[in-house]
């Protein structure tokens, strides 16, 4: 019964985890196209968001208790994302405007995805450390056809700390929060 | 206790890797800064040559006229303030921008645009250098330095960097023609200079951030610790 249970388990995490890759390598590729760019992401983020239908919002970690600190949490999480970038004396170009709501959109599906069902899948599996180390794996691997080599460190690093916060607070919002933050700032 | 130490040493990892590559956080929203590659990257796409240039400056009363040379992409832009050339007699000043066709990376180097050639018929003038600006993409980490060489397969020198004018640029002032490229010492990206506060949108940005964590921290901080 045990091993039934584990073999659903690994299998629901296997598909879920091609699901998100398979969706984050074609919005990349078809963000490359132009004129493309923000019906990828639009749509990228929309498909990404129904990776998590199905589960309970408490086990994605979108619980409303303390949803104030949930939010300064994010914020808090946003400017540390921000700080190196902010830190440099290189002009940084802000996001265009017209890709705003498409990389809300996108910021939100990615941590519904990576941070929600995929580490809530992952948990079952394997505990915390299976979904904080598996996640952030995934999420690095979903971004190689969206980024040149030399930034995956710094989105792994991403990856593993937005994880740690899921892990740590047991909180999806702050991830949330932060990743549009980010997202919109840069 | 232990939760909220490694959430201080993924923060920290975070911040060093960020550190690693410019601008530092990046995540791919905005669309590719357009770039005619000698050599594009794999995440590149379509892509066009790069394009070359030519400038023919007029001299008057022995004087050469103010002008800029740019490639006809604008990937390359090379301004010349009057009188920058030693004209010798010459009645007008010829320069020519010709991309590589070929991608030197030397050793301890990583370059991050084409290398393009620029030469002319007369010398510039030490005392009045000329202001090179090169244009690069957001394909590849930003660049640190621009890099100037005599032959592209030989010792390529690092050149004083001007204040970036506008985004993907990178700029500095010649006294001499010869190959120019942007990039970073290979074994060390970027490191990018401090200068938190140095007038950029970002900076403020994330102070604003900062002080509302602060701000409302506090308060909850409080009425969490009176209903405890």
């Amino acid at each position: 019964m045990i091993e039934t249970l584990r073999v659903r388990s690994a299998t629901r995490a296997g598909l879920l985890s091609l699901f998100v890759v398979a969706v984050e390598w074609s919005r990349a590729l078809i963000a490359q196209q132009p004129g493309l760019t923000f019906a990828a992401l639009l749509l990228g983020g929309g498909v990404l968001a129904v990776a998590a239908v199905g589960w309970p919002p408490e086990r994605l970690g979108l619980g409303t208790s303390r949803f104030g600190l949930r939010v300064l949490g994010g914020i808090a999480l946003g400017a540390v994302l921000l700080l190196p970038a902010a830190a440099r004396a290189s002009a940084v170009p802000l996001l265009p405007a017209g890709l705003a709501t498409a990389a809300v959109a996108v910021s939100i599906g990615e941590e519904l995805a990576f941070r929600g069902a995929l580490y809530a899948v992952l948990q079952d599996l394997g505990g915390a450390p299976l979904a904080i180390t598996g996640s952030t794996l995934l999420w690095t691997l979903a971004h190689v056809l969206s980024h040149p080599p030399e930034f995956l460190g710094a989105v792994a690093a991403a990856g593993l700390l937005l994880a740690l916060w899921r892990w740590a607070c047991k909180d999806l919002v702050a991830p949330i929060v932060g990743h549009v933050v980010a997202d919109l700032a840069l | 206790m232990r939760r909220t130490a490694l959430l201080a040493i993924g923060a920290t990892v975070y911040a060093l890797a960020a550190w690693t590559v410019a601008p530092g956080f990046y995540d791919g929203f905005g669309p590719p800064q357009p770039y005619n590659w000698t050599c594009p990257p794999p995440q590149a796409g379509a892509n066009e040559s790069p394009s070359s240039g030519h400038l023919t400056i007029k001299v008057i009363g022995g004087v050469s006229d103010a002008n800029s040379a740019f490639t006809d992409d604008g990937q390359l832009v090379i301004g010349f303030l009057p009188g920058a050339f030693v004209v010798e007699g010459k009645t007008s000043i010829n320069v020519d921008i010709k991309p590589l066709q070929s991608c030197p990376q030397p050793a301890g180097l990583h370059f991050v645009t084409n290398v393009y050639l620029v030469s002319a018929s007369a010398t510039l003038d030490p005392q009045k250098s000329a202001n090179l600006v090169l244009r690069y993409s957001n394909l590849e980490p930003d660049p640190s330095t621009i890099y100037t060489a005599t032959d592209p397969n030989g010792q390529w020198t690092a050149m004083p960097r001007s204040q970036q004018a506008q985004p993907f640029t990178i700029q500095t002032r010649t006294t001499t023609f010869g190959y120019f490229a942007a990039g970073y010492p290979s074994s060390s990206p970027p490191p990018g200079a401090v200068t938190i506060g140095g007038g950029q949108v970002l900076p403020i940005v994330v102070a604003v951030l900062i002080v509302v964590v602060v701000l409302a921290g506090l308060p909850l901080a409080i009425l969490r610790r009176r209903s405890r």
